[in-house]
């Protein structure tokens, strides 16, 4: 005590300059380097996109052009391509995810009964996290090739149908959707593991006490604690599938045809190939505010706990 | 091995930079940049740019890129107008949006007094790379022009060809026509167990390797039949023939059941794995410059030997990628100079020797290169000749019209979809013209 | 005896159940390392081979001809001053939210929003931001420029900070006050309390954020394309260097992304023991 006391002695000036701003001007000035960065370089983009949106831009044409009104707004309403990017978007985003969460959850369980190689079985599902999928997502084409890979190998050796993975544009969706559960679920899975071994201990015996059975302790305990866990990792694998694009880009290019262009591939496509910023702007104003509508319902209670939390703690 | 011949390209190369040695210290040198594509040849061109800075004050660095990617990646710099690439790499297709936007800096001027050095390069070539609407744009330094490449052990083995005969009742020969094309195809497209030249095969056999993956290769397959039908992919008038486009498409959809599944998730370079690994007979109309890469089937496949030969109906896609100078250049002369280097006979040659497909008509006829020793290399060199006579004063609105980058860009995905049979032949053709005509805000311009 | 016979079968199920599991996680990555060393003719052939006579070819190709080990070189820089810089900013961020509820939930709101943002949607604002950069006295002495280091980390440090920041948040919630509050009155500054007291606590969740941030960055992929060009490219921008004009030359690709994501394994691997606490992100009080 008196040691860190004559420590503070010692260095009282520059430690006294701190000391003399209020909690408000700390808390605001702690935020001011996060804010800089954000303001800058997310809301510079946003406005150099906002202005593109209601002009004519092509960059191959002149660059940023004349002031057109709502004419993009029109052009990207009435887009059947963007439509179907959209449609794409969202069955990959409902499937990936609701895979991802049900193997996930289940993988934990299986996990978290283990009793011995629980470190092993952890190191190895951390592995697909640690690579990138623009680089193993090419030796998924590999595995899915119908000439060379192993997949269809393996498939005709059971003498099971060998389908084409990636040509077949009623599956090639789902090939996506196989990769991104091969990179994801273990996420899903160590998360909740994680979860479920913090939990305390204390209920559950009581449980057990009272003779309850596995189904009502999993109904009443074990998925109310979790809760909170679970819906971030709901959260945060929805915004990422949303956003889906190395995968595609490296698989499929959106192919055959349209069948796998996610809405971030064809903003790609518009922006990056066919340069047109104005399309590429807008769909981007559109994908953003989408995002933001239904982040509303899915942050707010989030936010909420935090700021309960923050005002109780 | 390579270590040697890097040696001797330095010891070839020594005695110039020697001499140059007090006229331009390392730090004088003027730096510029080339964007160029990824490939075998990076190594010829060590060599070659050693031999450039040997006579000039320069530095020149080379920026290898993915095929797929490198045209957003040049115009993105050049809209940015970053000065980052000095020398740009540009398909066909490409060079008129280049040209009308400012991008690059025309070279007549430049090129006035070296008319040899254009006269040379193959006439066809000049005509849909070098020119655009009276100027010259650059140097083409490198040929894809496609052709037929097939198993010549097939096509002329005795048991095959009388059984062909019986089927078909003509003679098994490279074909000249696309029916007979697609009868061949259709011939040897076997199973597993079938036989094949007399033994039974070990796995599934095609009769055509195709690319209609989610790639622009597709179209540049479908462009010979397109052609051969003296149609266009797009008219005088800038639009989409539609009518043109339904019928090729339907011989391309007639073909796809010969092919191996993986068709449509491949390019190029699928196809050639195909080949390399003893799985197709022929390809339909493939870029020749990838016959070094197909010879090695030679020594993969037991008993294989390759055949090279105009594509049916003598059309074919046909391009190179064009050396241009960015308009953003902070040292345009040199840039300049170095593009007429790279072109220029001498470095052809090397670049020919390394088994680079050369532009230059003085390259291509070169005795040298005919020779049967370098067969596995330049083999398909009197192809190109013959093929550059075959299509003389060819011209394609596709690569005139300023929109041709992003349609050729686009058209691969109406093309794939009915590939995969999604859409019909027809519903492609008029998406196509739909998406092109959407692309060009109207019907596209046309600029010679 | 028949209860220990029942509950056997039930164990060799799950692990029954756990091999498959951990057999489908590997074995794409078991293969591209295995094609890794494998010489050319052994690669694209039908049926897949097994068995082959292993070459380090692909691994001199890619290390000695290709000179990968300068893209590692470049996405270690980047990505790890990118991490710290989260980190730091990112937690002092977070404890303001935390402690002092700064904007009421506003502000985090926004900031969590600006993670919504598709990155292919300001990816061309970023080349033109980073090329004006470049050009001043400025951005050439930070290398803050096109082709260069500091519009990686820049562009990485600005899409990590909301997801670092939400993390962050609710491991600091956790710390009690008090703990603060008798550090302040032994006489400690804030800045000091934030260093020897509430850092230390959040260590857990400070190391997850880290992680991941660090992954994101080094498989980071858009951005290093477009605004490198050769001196500052990273490593998923390398890789593509093998895709040739003759095809993708697997085996050195093959060699290439297993030296690229071996730094990463190790990393993930040794920091496991350190995530499982922070996974839960703190919302899991126990």
């Amino acid at each position: 005590m008196s040691q860190s006391l004559s420590v503070s002695a010692a260095r009282r000036r520059p430690a006294a300059a701190p000391a003399m701003i209020s909690d408000r001007w700390f808390s605001i000035l702690l935020i001011v380097p996060a804010m800089a960065v954000i303001l800058v370089f997310a809301l510079l983009p946003l406005a150099y996109a906002l202005n593109v949106s209601f002009r004519f831009a092509d960059l191959t044409r002149g660059g940023i052009g004349a002031f057109v009104g709502l004419d993009n707004y029109r052009a990207v309403l009435a887009d059947e391509m963007f439509w179907a990017s959209v449609g794409v978007t969202l069955k990959f985003t409902v499937s990936a995810v609701v895979l991802e969460m049900v193997l996930g959850i289940a993988i934990a369980f299986l996990i978290h009964g283990a009793t011995v190689g629980k470190g092993v079985i952890r190191s190895l599902m951390v592995l697909p996290l640690a690579t990138s999928a623009a680089v193993t997502g090419l030796f998924w084409r590999y595995l899915y090739d119908t000439q060379f890979g192993l997949t269809n190998y393996f498939l005709g050796l059971l003498h099971l149908p060998q389908p084409n993975w990636l040509g077949d544009y009623t599956i090639a969706l789902w090939s996506v959707v196989l990769f991104d559960v091969w990179q994801w679920t273990p996420f899903v899975a160590l998360i909740a593991l994680a979860g479920l071994q913090a939990l305390p201990k204390e209920p559950f015996e009581a449980a057990e006490l009272d003779g309850a059975s596995t189904f009502r302790v999993l109904r009443t305990l074990t998925f109310p604690m979790l809760k909170p866990v679970l819906f971030l990792v709901l959260v945060l694998r929805t915004i990422d599938s949303v956003r889906l694009y190395d995968a595609v880009a490296v698989l499929t290019r959106g192919g055959p045809g349209t069948v796998t262009e996610s809405m971030t591939f064809y903003l790609y496509r518009t922006g990056l190939k066919l340069f047109r910023m104005d399309y590429a702007s807008t769909m981007a104003i559109f994908f953003l505010y989408a995002m933001l509508v239904a982040s509303l319902f899915a942050l707010r209670p989030l936010l909420k706990q935090f700021s309960t939390r923050a005002s109780e703690g | 091995m390579k270590r040697t011949i890097l040696l001797a390209a330095m010891m070839a190369t020594a005695a110039p930079v020697g001499a140059q040695a007090q006229a331009c210290a390392d730090a004088d040198r003027v730096p510029i940049t080339w964007s160029t594509i990824a490939g075998f040849y990076t190594d010829a061109m060590a060599k070659l740019v050693a031999g450039f800075e040997a006579d000039h004050c320069v530095k020149v660095n080379v920026v290898n890129i993915d095929n797929s990617q490198l045209y957003n990646k040049q115009v993105i710099e050049m809209v940015g107008e970053t000065g980052a690439y000095d020398v740009v790499t540009l398909e066909t297709s490409e060079k008129a949006e280049f040209a009308e936007n400012g991008f690059i800096l025309p070279m007549t001027e430049y090129f006035a007094d070296k008319k040899a050095q254009l006269d040379d390069v193959a006439p066809t070539l000049a005509a849909l790379t070098v020119q655009y609407k009276g100027d010259v744009w650059g140097l083409p330094y490198y040929t894809y022009t496609a052709g037929y490449i097939y198993r010549a052990d097939l096509l002329e083995d005795a048991g095959e060809k009388e059984a062909f005969k019986a089927k078909y009742g003509y003679d098994l020969a490279v074909p000249t026509t696309w029916k007979q094309h697609r009868d061949i195809a259709e011939f040897f497209t076997r199973k597993k167990g079938a036989m094949l030249k007399g033994a039974p095969l070990e796995k599934d056999f095609y009769g055509v390797g195709l690319m209609a993956g989610p790639f622009p290769e597709i179209q540049d397959e479908m462009s010979g039949v397109i052609w051969s039908q003296g149609a266009d992919w797009l008219t005088d008038d800038g639009v989409v023939p539609v009518d043109a486009v339904e019928k090729a498409m339907n011989d391309y959809l007639a073909l796809m059941q010969f092919a191996p599944p993986a068709a449509l998730t491949v390019t190029y370079d699928g196809v050639m794995n195909q080949m390399k690994d003893g799985q197709i007979a022929q390809t339909y109309s493939f870029f020749l410059d990838q016959w070094p890469n197909a010879a090695q089937t030679e020594t993969l496949v037991p008993g294989a030997r390759m055949g090279v030969a105009e594509a049916p109906e003598k059309k074919a896609y046909i391009g190179g990628f064009l050396l241009a100078v960015s308009a953003s250049s902070t040292h345009p002369k040199e840039a300049m100079d170095f593009v007429a280097y790279l072109g220029g006979h001498d470095a052809q040659m090397e670049f020919a020797k390394a088994g680079g497909t050369s532009t230059l008509m003085s390259v291509l006829s070169d005795p040298q290169f005919a020779d049967p020793a370098n067969r596995a290399k330049t083999g398909h060199f009197g192809t190109l000749l013959a093929i550059f006579d075959s299509m003389k004063g060819f011209r394609s609105n596709l690569f005139d019209t300023p929109f041709g980058a992003k349609i050729y860009n686009t058209m691969q995905i109406p093309l794939q979809s009915a590939a995969a049979g999604q859409i019909t032949a027809r519903q492609a053709a008029e998406q196509l013209a739909a998406q092109v005509e959407k692309i060009c805000g109207g019907p596209c311009p046309i600029g010679k | 005896m028949l209860q220990r016979d029942s509950s056997f079968a039930k164990e060799a199920l799950r692990y029954g159940l756990i091999v498959i599991v951990l057999g489908f996680i590997v074995f794409p990555i078991l293969w591209m390392v295995l094609t890794s060393f494998k010489p050319p003719q052994d690669v694209m052939v039908s049926p897949p081979r097994f068995l082959f006579t292993p070459t380090l070819d692909n691994y001199y190709h890619a290390i000695v001809d290709k000179n990968f080990l300068f893209y590692i070189k470049n996405t270690l820089v980047i990505s790890v001053t990118s991490t710290v810089l989260v980190v730091i900013i990112g937690a002092l961020a977070a404890y303001s939210f935390a402690r002092y509820n700064v904007g009421d939930g506003h502000i985090l709101f926004f900031i969590l929003s600006t993670k919504m943002f598709p990155a292919i949607a300001v990816i061309l604002p970023y080349f033109l931001i980073f090329r004006n950069i470049g050009k001043t006295d400025v951005g050439r002495f930070l290398g803050i420029g096109l082709d260069q280091p500091g519009a990686l980390i820049i562009s990485y440090t600005m899409f990590n900070l909301p997801f670092a920041i939400w993390l962050l948040v609710s491991f600091f919630q956790d710390i009690p006050r008090e703990l603060e509050h008798s550090a302040r009155l032994d006489g400690l500054s804030r800045l000091k309390v934030l260093r020897k007291v509430v850092f230390p606590l959040a260590a857990p969740g400070i190391a997850v954020t880290g992680v991941f941030t660090l992954i994101f960055c080094w498989n980071e992929f858009l951005f290093a394309y477009i605004l490198t060009r050769q001196k500052a490219s990273t490593v998923t921008v390398g890789v593509e260097s093998f895709f040739t004009l003759q095809g993708i030359l697997w085996g050195p690709v093959a060699a290439a992304a297993t030296i690229s994501v071996l730094p990463m394994m190790i990393f993930v691997l040794a920091m496991q023991r350190y995530m499982v606490r922070g996974l839960t992100f703190g919302a899991v009080r126990g």
